[in-house]
Parts: C-alpha cells; sequence; structure tokens
C-alpha cells in the first residue's frame, strides 16, 4: 500500500465525518440575501446534498424563499459532459429568468462543468448585457470549502453586481459599516447571531449592513456596501479577503476582532474596539454598554445561586470542537465569565493554513493567566482520538462540539452542548450563543444540559 | 466482451504524423491477409475512416448519442469499408467546448454494450489524437481495451517528443494492466538519418523500429481520392510498405513496458544523430 501523506495529528488527505459542505454549499449564502436566488449549475444530486447536510440535518433551518427544493439546477448529464453544458445553463436561466421573482441572481457551477470548462460567465455575460441583475460564480467543489466557497460568491457579487449598480461609490456615510462575520448556514446559529450582532452594534450608535438574513434589507443594502466608512471582520479569518478586496477596490479600510462576543465583557470589549478604531460613538457606545449590562447581570444575578450551590455534578473543564470562530468566541467566554478550564481545542473548518498562526496566539492569550494550544483536525477519529486522550480533571468536561461528538461524549461520561455543524439534534429558529442575549442563552443550554444529565 | 486471441490496438503519436493514414492503410494490409478489423477513430474530427469508407460522412457516435439518446442501433454507427473493414467513429464536441476525452468514454463503452466486439473480430484499431492529454484519451489502453500499442513518430524533433510522452502514459497504464509497447512505425518525413535516429530512440525506450514507411507522394494521391493506397493503386511500391508493416504487425512478438528517458537523454540522442548538427551546418533554405 503507497504511504499516505499525514500531519502531526495523522490526519490524511480523507476525512470521515463531515464539518463543512463543499464550495458549491455556498449557495446557501446566495439564500441568506433576502431577495436573491441562486441558479446551480452541476450534477443531479450536487444541490440536495449541500442542502440536506447544511441546511436540513444542521439546525433543520429549512430552505425557504431560494433554498433546498427550490433552487433551479440544471442537473448535468453525461451529453453535458461530452459537449459542455453552455447551452444547457442557458436554457435554465432563460427559464428560471421567467418563473422565479428575485432581485439579484447568482449562477453558481459545481465540479462537473468547471472541469469540462463550461464558459459559465461568458453565458451570464448575456444576460448582464441586458441589464439582468445575475452573476456568476465559480464554485466547482475542488476549489475548496463552503467557507471559500462564500467569499468566491461575495466577490463575485461585489464584482459583478455591486460594482455596477451601486450608485455615489465615492460618497462614504458616516458610521455605516460592513460586516462580514458567521457563514451562514454552516453556522447553525447565524440567523440570531447575526440579529444579535447587528442589535448591539446599532445601540452602539452604528448603521449596519449585516447583509445576510432577516436583518438584511437584502439586494438594495448590498448596493450601499461601497458606501460604508469601513468593513468589520468578526471572526478569526472568514471575511478578511473580502475585506481586503474592498479596501483595494473602494478605499474602505478594515477592523478585523477576530473574537465574535459571547456575554458582557467581550461585547463591551467588542463594541469599545470599533469606537476607538473610527474614533467615533464613543459616547453612545458607553451609554449602551452601561444598558446592556443593567440588564444582563440583572439575570446573572438571580443565576448566581444556582452557579455557586449547584455543587454537584457541573463540568469544571471543556473541550470545544468547532469553526475557528465559534470555538475561538466559546472559549473566550468560557475562561473568562465561566471560570472554565480549557482542556481540549480542536479547529475543525480546514482554515487556511496562513491564517492559523495569528489564531493560534488568539488561544494563547485567553485570559491574562490562561493559555491553549489549538488543534486544527477535520477527521471524526482523529478527533475523537484526541477527545478520548484529553486531561479532564476529576470530572468529566463538557464538550462544545458537533453531532459526531455524542458517543465520545456518552464514552467519557461527559456531557454535550451542540454549536458547530452538524447540529443534528437541536431544532433551531432564531437561537442565538453571542452578544449580550445569546451569552444567557448560552448559559441555559450549559447547565440545562448538565443538570438534565441525571434527570 | 472481446473474445481471447482478438488483438486490440491503439495508434499513438504527434498531431499531425500521419496516425489515420497510416491505421488505415496498415489495415487494408491486414484485410488482403484476411483479417477481420474494426477501426474506431477516436478524435473529434472524425477523420480516422475517411480513407477505408471512401470519405463517406457517417454519423458519429456522440452525434448519434445526442440526437437519438441511448436507443442507438450498431448500424447506425458502424458503416463497413474497403476490404469489409468495420469503421466506427467516436467523434466529439465542437472544439472548445465539453470535455472530448469523456467522449472516447462513452463511446468505447456505447460499442461495447452494443455488441460490436463480435467474435469473428481479428483486430480492432484505436486510432486516437494527439498526445495523451488526459484519461479520456488513454480509455483504449485501460485494462480489458487495447493491449498493445504503436506510436507513429518520424525525425523531427517534436514528434519525439511527443513519442516520449506517451511512453509515460504506457508505462503507467502498463504497471496495473496489460498494456505494452509493440513498437514504433516511423512515417518519414525525409530528414537526415531518420531511420538511424528512430531505432536508436526505439532502442532506448526498449523497443523496436517496427517498421520505416518512406514518403511517397502516391500517399498523397491516394488521400485526395479519399481511398488507401492498396486500392488506390495496389502496384505501388508504397502498397507494398503497408503491406509489409501489416505483416510486421501480425507476426510481432516483442511486446515491452518502454521505458521513456528524460528530457536530457532523449536530446542527447538527438544531437548524437546529427539532427542538431544539420540545423546548424546543413540549413538548406
Amino acid at each position: 500500500m503507497p504511504k499516505l501523506k499525514q500531519n502531526k495529528n495523522g490526519q490524511t488527505n480523507s476525512i470521515n465525518q463531515v464539518r463543512y459542505g463543499c464550495a458549491l454549499g455556498a449557495l446557501h449564502s446566495v439564500v441568506a440575501i433576502p431577495g436573491a436566488m441562486p441558479i446551480t449549475h452541476c450534477g443531479p444530486g450536487c444541490v440536495d446534498k449541500q442542502y440536506m447536510s447544511l441546511a436540513f440535518y444542521n439546525g433543520f433551518q429549512g430552505g425557504g424563499y431560494a433554498g433546498g427544493a427550490v433552487t433551479p439546477s440544471s442537473n448535468l448529464q453525461e451529453k453535458d459532459v461530452v459537449f459542455g453544458g453552455a447551452k444547457h445553463l442557458d436554457q435554465l436561466i432563460a427559464a428560471s429568468l421567467k418563473i422565479m421573482e428575485a432581485d439579484l441572481f447568482v449562477v453558481l457551477n459545481g465540479c462537473i462543468p468547471e472541469i469540462v470548462g463550461d464558459d459559465i460567465g461568458a453565458v451570464v455575460a448575456r444576460y448582464q448585457a441586458q441589464g439582468v441583475p445575475i452573476v456568476s460564480a465559480e464554485t466547482g467543489g475542488f476549489k475548496g470549502n463552503n467557507f471559500t466557497g462564500h467569499e468566491i460568491v461575495t466577490e463575485a457579487i461585489i464584482e459583478q453586481y455591486v460594482d455596477k449598480y451601486a450608485r455615489n461609490k465615492d460618497q462614504k456615510q458616516k458610521g455605516l459599516i460592513n460586516v462580514w462575520s458567521e457563514l451562514p448556514f454552516q453556522n447553525t446559529f447565524w440567523r440570531g447571531d447575526l440579529t444579535e450582532l447587528k442589535r448591539i452594534l446599532e445601540g452602539a450608535g452604528w448603521q449596519v449592513n449585516i447583509l445576510f438574513g432577516y436583518g438584511s434589507k437584502g439586494v438594495q443594502e448590498w448596493l450601499t456596501i461601497p458606501r460604508a466608512e469601513f468593513n468589520l471582520v468578526v471572526g478569526p479569518w472568514l471575511g478578511l479577503r473580502t475585506a481586503k478586496l474592498l479596501e483595494k477596490k473602494y478605499g474602505q479600510p478594515y477592523l478585523h476582532l477576530p473574537v465574535l462576543p459571547i456575554g458582557a465583557k467581550q461585547a463591551a470589549e467588542f463594541l469599545r474596539a470599533i469606537a476607538a478604531f473610527a474614533k467615533e460613538n464613543e459616547v453612545q457606545t458607553e451609554k449602551f454598554i452601561k444598558e446592556e449590562e443593567k440588564e444582563y447581570y440583572y439575570y446573572m444575578e438571580y443565576f448566581t445561586d444556582f452557579y455557586a450551590e449547584y455543587w454537584w455534578g457541573l463540568p469544571a473543564s471543556y473541550a470545544v470542537v468547532g469553526d475557528a470562530a465559534y470555538n475561538l468566541a466559546l472559549n473566550k467566554f468560557l475562561v473568562n465569565q465561566l471560570g472554565l478550564i480549557p482542556a481540549l481545542q480542536i479547529i475543525t473548518d480546514c482554515t487556511p493554513e496562513k491564517y492559523r498562526e495569528a489564531i493560534g496566539e488568539q488561544y494563547k492569550h485567553l485570559a491574562e493567566d490562561v493559555s491553549a494550544e489549538v488543534e486544527f483536525a477535520e477527521d471524526g477519529y482523529i478527533v475523537g482520538k484526541l477527545l478520548r486522550e484529553g486531561q479532564y480533571g476529576h470530572k468529566p468536561p463538557i464538550i462544545f462540539g458537533t453531532t459526531w461528538e455524542r458517543d465520545i461524549a456518552k464514552e467519557l461520561k461527559g456531557h454535550i452542548v451542540e454549536v458547530s455543524y452538524p447540529v443534528s439534534y437541536d431544532v433551531v429558529l432564531n437561537k442565538t450563543y453571542i452578544g449580550y442575549r445569546g451569552a444567557l442563552t448560552l448559559l441555559e443550554t450549559i447547565f440545562t444540559t448538565a443538570i438534565s444529565k441525571s434527570a | 466482451m472481446a473474445k481471447e486471441g482478438l488483438r486490440q490496438i491503439a495508434i499513438y503519436g504527434k498531431g499531425g504524423i500521419g496516425k489515420s493514414t497510416t491505421t488505415q492503410n496498415l489495415t487494408a494490409g491486414l484485410t488482403e491477409l484476411n483479417k477481420n478489423v474494426m477501426v474506431v477513430g477516436c478524435d473529434p474530427k472524425a477523420d480516422s475512416t475517411r480513407l477505408l469508407l471512401g470519405g463517406l460522412a457517417q454519423k458519429t457516435v456522440l452525434d448519434t448519442l445526442r440526437d437519438e439518446g441511448e436507443e442507438v442501433e450498431l448500424a447506425s454507427i458502424m458503416k463497413e469499408g474497403f476490404g469489409g473493414t468495420r469503421c466506427v467513429e467516436s467523434g466529439g464536441p465542437e472544439p472548445g467546448v465539453g470535455c472530448a476525452g469523456r467522449g472516447i468514454i462513452t463511446s468505447i463503452g456505447l460499442l461495447e454494450r452494443l455488441g460490436a466486439y463480435t467474435d469473428d473480430l481479428d483486430y480492432v484499431f484505436y486510432d486516437v489524437l494527439g498526445d495523451v492529454v488526459c484519461g479520456g484519451f488513454a480509455m483504449p489502453i485501460r485494462e480489458g481495451k487495447a493491449k498493445e500499442i504503436y506510436i507513429v513518430a518520424s525525425g523531427e524533433m517534436m514528434s519525439l517528443y511527443a513519442a516520449n510522452n506517451i511512453s509515460k502514459g504506457i508505462s503507467r497504464y502498463a504497471a496495473k494492466g496489460g498494456v505494452r509497447l509493440g513498437g514504433i512505425i516511423c512515417n518519414s518525413r525525409n530528414v537526415d538519418r531518420e531511420i538511424e535516429l528512430l531505432r536508436a530512440f526505439a532502442e532506448e525506450l526498449g523497443t523496436q523500429l517496427i517498421h520505416f514507411v518512406p514518403r511517397d507522394n502516391v500517399v498523397q494521391h491516394a488521400e485526395i481520392h479519399k481511398q488507401t493506397v492498396i486500392q488506390y493503386k495496389p502496384q505501388a511500391k508504397q502498397a507494398d510498405e503497408y503491406r509489409q508493416l501489416a505483416k510486421k504487425i501480425e507476426d510481432n512478438e516483442l511486446f515491452v513496458i518502454p521505458k521513456p528517458m528524460t528530457q536530457d537523454r532523449l536530446e542527447e540522442i538527438l544531437m548524437e544523430y546529427g539532427l542538431m548538427d544539420t540545423i546548424e551546418n546543413d540549413y538548406r533554405i
């Protein structure tokens, strides 16, 4: 048998227990923009697979107006491979325009047409020339995962649509910011999280282009992207590429805050960093923080009885298995606000190599006196092995992970809170685990899970 | 399934080297030896059987598939040509679109399903375009198909580069299947010391120069008349050359896994046989 290349954890180029979709899965980023519609040019099963894994068995988020069973697809067959599928795509676009209503269409290709060499850009350009709001994004699965696909799609919309139709691009609007943060659908709680993020940013005085989800004004909002004062990237790495593109394109600076804020301490730090960066809204920021903390600690005060008195069966150490954004965010919260001990941290989103060192640095300074190591692994066997070998002290840990970690949590006699894709044992509507309000929900979830174990 | 003893042969070589011409002329020679031969053109241009069919345009396998779907009759894609040869053109997409390699895979698969590989066949020839650029063009030499390969080359540098490259493809497939190189066919371009160069090249690859086909204008004349030389001028000396090639292939027993050479070694051989010198010292234009 040929020797397989392995990394230090023994991971090869094949993995079991998927923890993300393929680049085409970014069709869900289109679905997440109100009024936008994906048109997919791919083989039979591609869309269904991405939908079922990212939007169904992951919080049962559903397809809605443009996702799931609605998304048009060319359903390519062998003759499309041999003769090229461009004509087929042309027919699909024409038919979709006839029966689908949308403010923006985004054509995404899968692997087959990209390998065969279908020029989807040329097909789409003919519609663009007629004034149809449509863009093309080359999201062949081999390009990478849905995080990569998300950046490809975002860039395509900016380059081919926003840049063309946005007005007064040079006139910056004071206080307006574009927010690039969680990956819609992949991050199971993105709907509630983005709502909370928008709420706290607006509370602190900003006008917010949240761009995805219910709180977004959809395609019209995207057209104001060039007018924003700056871009705000919230998370360890996703969105940086987009921010850099916008910096180059529209001269917009960007602020990168790696920690998605959970809880009052982190949220205050987050809001103050933004105000300091822009030298704006300082007064409103402080006013808002004060109001929010008043409410937050009102609930905390009552919670402390439980936290202080319920001394049997609560976990002391934890492990986090999930995408970089949630992983770092949880670590900050659990260490700084609950005083839990970080035992094992595994990032599973196939973070591009160039960002890994900087992310590792973040874990070295979780708190003034708390440092942790972070592993990058995706294979289910390796994740299980690392968890099994973890040192958790004399009490079983609480694992913040995915449905895949349920078995190992049982084995360790620990607790599990599903926070990262796939979340198959939670039905999620607008739950959030971030900001002020999300932190309270997270506390409820963590300790309900812990005490109900013996129920 | 093809019968035991059926010889399936793939002909490779640089584009424009004369693969189709050589294949058709030599299959004409094989029919004179009372062999039953099928020629499968594996080139989107669909010009591999023109000389055997007298230029009769026939619908390619892939065009038929596209227009009529899977319910294809064998008779609609296979035509009988000179000497009872069975002629098939795989066809392919328009230049610049689709995947011609996949087209070859599809059409050979269809030929198998339709029962084109009958027990009375002695030879199947696959005339494959140009270089082995991707997996699709290697289809004829995958396991269970062509076991024998001949590379058409000449004394021109680029054709030898291509032949060496093709040998890399063959040795890759040889490792897991039974495919072997049967020899190099020289389709002469009248360059200096061509036969010596080709012999040395073949030897370095571990194979043989199975036949040196001299350059003769009668080939072009026959082509203009849409015929093989054997049909057009059976008495011509060139017709005998193709008969000899046919006989040598019929009797061939030297089948090897080629040993492709490095670029440096290939260029050494070219230097040794004067090709480089010729350019510098004997430039006649």
